[in-house]
């Protein structure tokens, strides 16, 4: 048996592993603690090194994968059994899911070692890990459904996971009844296609559905399908639950959830709306999705501005984020849905990473309130360090990676905005502002935890254990990686995946037999352009590099020419204290100044925006349900009245 | 890309460290000198800023007790590195110093945010409360301008895109050179007012100047600094008026050029000077500060507004 | 066909999403969910159905017989499939909902959605 004979087995053998990994921590880890740690870490490094290959195989050496589960392939043109089907969109998401997973398990080993009930969490942690992954790799759509809805239990679970904190309860009950609201949409969903379909396989519906936009049922399908997805992937307004829930849960658990739980709603999303429905040619549904992206992204960064606490500014951070992501997508054109998914993936490593960040402070002080930290930078450099570099990514500055897949969405909007219309420059503008606000809030986690006064309480925090930091490390080290060889990323990742996406007849085929998509879908196919247009933009991260360097080496020669006796540094914290005068400002005038309060120049002009937003984020579970209800409801007459 | 030993002399001499040093240190005593003599004042001499910057050179460094010392002493200087490629990127008329090939408007407006952030994260590491206020209120100034800013490269890459859409500098820098500074086009006069309001702010000098605000907060995220950090610190405010100024000549006054490099910079230099006498010294001399939430609005309402203005006539083919 | 199932379904759907929206004792919005369960697990169910079609299980004998008729005589069975699948999520659904629901009484003192809300702005 060779490699590609092996490899095809790999997706279904990479699920479940991580399931049977969850079954046998249940049955032998429940006393010891090393033996359940060494399962669950022997079954998260099986499954990574699987889809490793899967990955190889599929996106580098441009194979697909189907694999009929118990051998029942298509009878007749029929799909009767659950069919795996992997091409470059799959594999791509599937990287994400276990890269996030391997990381967050080894963080775990050290971060939950406080904690009870051990057993639990890794249980709970390697269902979630698999059902995710499960979902971005199945092909039968009812499947997905399966599997969101195992993802469901194991997110409630594992926010709950610290009872004792505060509002972890509620924070699972709430995501409790948004998810099965979620959930519910979906399956209506589902049940409509298969009363039309008369099968569960997405890609033979796909070759069913073609054309069939005009009938009310699959408009009506297409509007739950959206909402369902929609909820998992936290956009707005179906987003309350998520800065709830990331709030709550321990920080390697809001790390799987913006690392991968809404990316799989994400994925879905792409999935429904460009290969199963084939809506995305429609000017209408990508005029929807790109103005809940645009939402998105402005509600959650203003939200974060005025946040209290560290886990729920990243929180709404990530709600802005997946608006760049659903924003990206919804344009409709190759360069979109490449910007957006460089998005998905670079919000995957520095949320990761920020929520490391906000778990390593939370390891070493006990806390999260950004108004009761100050001074870490000297107490955990390292910390501080990785923390900057995720900062700077997350806000967009070069060389970093969220600014190049920030540039690539602004060039997709603003070269949408030539055929789509004027109303995507102000999407672009928003996009561009909401990156300087992103910014802005940074800078204020920056201030109020690692910089500015250092508080007594925290005289004896010590930098987070060596385990702790390796992931962290990795991730920091990948978003450099990945900002600088941002063409490589392109080409060999990207652009294998955004081709998937646009390449209907291709998926179909592949699953269903060569010529299926011709016979059945006929005349009504769609075809997308998958050419890349971009604005003209250029940007080489290599020669700003290089620049910088001699610069650099330049200014430091300069600097040490001159140092000759003039000019002498002087630490006060490591001399005499006649030095520690020229510390402008007492103790008491620190504590006027904390982190939350730090833009009222900007919040003044907005408190009226403020303060309705305020009272949206009711924490009334009810509120919340009438939000997700009412946008099913419009979402619904929209599309009933527009297609 | 291969090494081409030209790039050290572009990098080191022109376009690089030594013109933004020169340059940028002369702008800034000219701004001075004229605005002495707007208020009847016989002012400093020219080279003023220089001797600042040598004299803070040669001056003791105390890192203050809270201070974290790499952030705090790395700060200055990748705001400086930043503003420095910034203007390398720049096209000068015809003139590329790397072929025009490695960044975009886009990568500017990053570019240009990095010394704000390495402004704001040294005045954190400083670990003054007044730094505090310091670093919150330019952070507020930079979401200020950033706004109209990024509305007036829009239209600017609508112009300059002729049917399309463009963020090209060097698409911009060939358009004018076809079709003559970009100013002279009536539909894009809001966008370079807006342009010329922003600048002031970019650099924070009067009547933007909320940051630093000398009289209230104490230089904000400066107030611990001292010795040769400060200094670098303070030729980054130079240099940011340099590249700030020719940002917007690349941008509206650009043209064909004499085809001589050596002339085109001389050229060059004088519409920077231009630009900072409109943008910064006669705007500082007629007004006064600005409080920060008014600065917000002023950004957000009038300056956004007149950018906006430019943008829907540039969209409509104007 | 079965308009009547139809109609209770989306009846079923339409009373859960109130309760989730107006009641604010948390064990009737966790009924609301339950609520929303039955109305899919009847429609889905409903979808199978054929009308003078019995259960989906036959012999050989009796599939050549179908085959002559040319009809449908049994009901489509994946939509039961499915309900199982549904009726077993939902079951866990409820338990966890008032499990949860148990802990927040304890730790809240009260089970009204008004006062549950220290996650907020």
């Amino acid at each position: 048996m060779n490699f590609n004979e092996i490899v095809v087995h790999f997706p279904a053998l990479a699920t479940m592993v991580l399931f049977l990994g969850a079954f046998l921590v249940t049955i032998f880890g429940g006393k010891n603690r090393g033996v359940r740690v060494f399962l669950a870490m022997l079954a998260a490094t099986c499954s990574f090194v699987m889809v490793l290959c899967v990955a190889k195989y599929v996106i580098i050496d441009g194979n697909m994968i189907t694999y009929w589960l118990g051998n029942w392939s298509p009878v007749k043109d029929y799909a009767i059994g659950i069919g795996l089907e992997v091409d470059a969109l799959n594999a791509f998401f599937a990287l994400l899911v276990t890269v996030t997973t391997y990381l967050s398990g080894w963080y775990s080993i050290k971060y939950m070692s406080r904690d009870e009930g051990g057993d639990y969490y890794y249980t709970l942690y390697l269902m979630l890990s698999g059902s995710v992954l499960g979902l971005v790799l199945t092909g039968d759509i009812f499947n997905m459904f399966v599997m969101i809805e195992i993802m469901t239990f194991a997110c409630v679970a594992l926010t709950a996971f610290r009872n004792w904190s505060k509002g972890s309860l509620e924070a699972a009950f709430k995501y409790l009844v948004l998810g099965s609201l979620g959930s519910t949409c979906t399956l209506s969903g589902i049940a409509l296609l298969y009363a039309q379909a008369h099968t569960l396989n997405m890609a033979q519906l796909s070759a069913f559905l073609s054309g069939t936009l005009n009938q009310p049922n699959v408009v009506l399908a297409l509007a739950l399908l959206l909402t369902g997805f929609g909820v998992k992937s936290y956009c707005v307004p179906f987003h309350f639950v998520a800065a709830d829930a990331y709030q709550a849960a321990p920080a390697s658990v809001s790390m799987l959830f913006s690392g991968m739980v809404n990316k799989a709603g994400v994925y879905g999303l792409i999935r429904v709306c460009y290969i199963i429905f084939q809506s995305m040619g429609l000017s209408t549904v990508q005029t929807l999705l790109v103005a809940i992206g645009t939402v998105s992204m402005f509600v959650g960064v203003t939200m974060a501005l005025s946040q209290h606490d560290f886990k729920r500014l990243l929180a709404f951070h990530s709600i802005s984020q997946i608006g760049y992501v659903i924003t990206a997508v919804g344009l409709g054109t190759a360069l979109g849905v490449a910007g957006g998914l460089y998005h998905a993936m670079n919000h995957t490593l520095f949320k990761g990473l920020l929520f490391l960040c906000a778990g390593a402070v939370y390891y070493a002080t006990g806390t999260t309130n950004l108004d009761k930290m100050g001074g870490l930078s000297k107490k955990m450099p390292q910390t501080c360090l990785i923390f900057l570099i995720a900062a700077f990514s997350i806000s967009g500055l070069p060389p970093f990676n969220g600014f190049v897949s920030k540039w690539t969405i602004y060039q997709a909007v603003y070269e949408k905005a030539v055929s789509g219309g004027i109303g995507y420059l102000f999407v672009a503008i928003v996009a561009l502002i909401t990156s300087v606000l992103t910014l802005a809030s940074f800078i204020k986690v920056t201030q109020s935890v690692f910089f500015g006064h250092s508080r007594e309480s925290f005289r004896d925090v010590k930098e987070v254990p060596g385990s702790m930091l390796v992931p962290m490390w990795i991730l920091a080290i990948l978003c450099v990686v990945t900002g600088v060889w941002h063409e490589q990323v392109t080409a060999k990742l990207l652009t294998p995946a955004t081709n998937a996406v646009m390449n209907v007849t291709r998926y179909v085929d592949e699953m269903m037999g060569v010529g299926y998509a011709a016979k059945y879908m006929g005349a009504n196919e769609v075809v997308y352009s998958s050419e890349m247009v971009t604005a003209g933009g250029i940007w080489n991260p290599w020669t700003w590099l290089m620049l910088f360097g001699i610069i650099l080496v330049a200014f430091v020669l300069v600097s040490a020419m001159g140092k000759s006796g003039r000019g002498k540094v002087i630490d006060a914290a490591k001399s005499d204290d006649k030095h520690q005068v020229f510390f402008g400002g007492e103790v008491a005038d620190a504590s006027a100044v904390v982190g939350s309060d730090l833009f009222w120049g900007f919040r003044k002009n907005f408190s009226g925006y403020f303060k309705v937003l305020g009272g949206i984020h009711s924490g009334v579970v009810n509120d919340y349900a009438m939000w997700a209800v009412c946008t099913l409801a419009v979402i619904i007459v929209y599309l009933n009245v527009v297609l | 890309m291969t090494f081409d030993p030209m790039w050290l002399f572009y990098i080191l001499v022109f376009p690089g460290v030594l013109f933004c040093f020169v340059g940028g240190t002369l702008l800034n005593g000219l701004d001075r000198k004229i605005y002495a003599k707007m208020q009847k004042r016989i002012g400093p001499p020219i080279a003023q800023p220089f001797y600042d910057f040598m004299k803070l050179m040669g001056k003791e460094t105390i890192i203050p007790y809270e201070a974290n010392r790499t952030v705090y002493m790395a700060a200055p200087v990748v705001g400086f590195i930043a503003l420095v490629t910034t203007m390398l990127f720049l096209p000068i008329f015809g003139f590329h110093a790397f072929g025009g090939v490695n960044a975009d408007m886009i990568v500017i407006i990053y570019l240009l945010t990095i010394p704000a952030v390495s402004l704001i994260v040294g005045g954190a590491a400083s670990g003054s409360p007044y730094a505090g206020v310091g670093l919150s209120r330019e952070m507020v100034a930079v979401i200020s301008y950033e706004l109209p800013l990024v509305i007036v490269l829009l239209a600017v890459g609508r112009k300059a895109g002729g049917d399309g859409v463009t963020f090209s500098l060097k698409a911009i820098a060939d358009y004018q050179a076809a079709n003559g500074a970009l100013i002279s086009h009536w539909s894009m006069i809001p966008a370079a007012l807006a342009m010329l309001l922003v600048v002031p702010c970019e650099v924070g000098s009067h009547p933007f100047d909320v940051a630093e605000a000398e009289t209230e907060i104490c230089e904000g995220p400066l107030v611990e600094y001292s010795g040769a950090p400060l200094g670098v610190f303070k030729l980054n405010y130079y240099v940011k008026q340099l590249v700030c100024s020719a940002l917007f000549s690349a941008l509206f006054l650009g043209g064909k050029g004499t085809g001589m490099v050596a002339l085109d910079a001389v050229i060059f230099y004088l519409e920077c000077f231009v630009v900072t006498f409109f943008s910064t010294t006669l705007i500082r001399a007629i007004t006064a500060r600005l409080k920060v939430e008014q600065v917000f609005k002023f950004f957000w309402t009038v300056v956004a507004g007149l950018a906006l203005v430019s943008l829907v006539l540039a969209w409509y083919g104007l | 066909m079965m308009i009547e199932n139809y109609v209770c379904a989306i009846i079923l759907l339409a009373l859960g999403m109130y309760m989730l929206m107006v009641k604010k004792n948390l064990i009737q919005v966790v009924c609301g969910l339950g609520l929303l369960d039955y109305g899919v697990n009847l429609f889905i169910v409903s979808i199978g159905y054929n009308e003078g079609a019995t259960a989906p299980l036959y012999i050989a004998s009796e599939l050549e017989y179908l085959g002559q008729e040319g009809a449908v005589y049994f009901v489509d069975p994946v939509p039961q499939a499915l309900t199982l699948t549904s009726i077993v999520i939902g079951a866990c659904v409820t338990a966890m909902a008032l499990s949860i629901v148990i802990r927040i009484g304890q730790n809240y003192g009260t089970l009204d959605a008004d006062k549950i809300r220290r996650l907020r702005g």
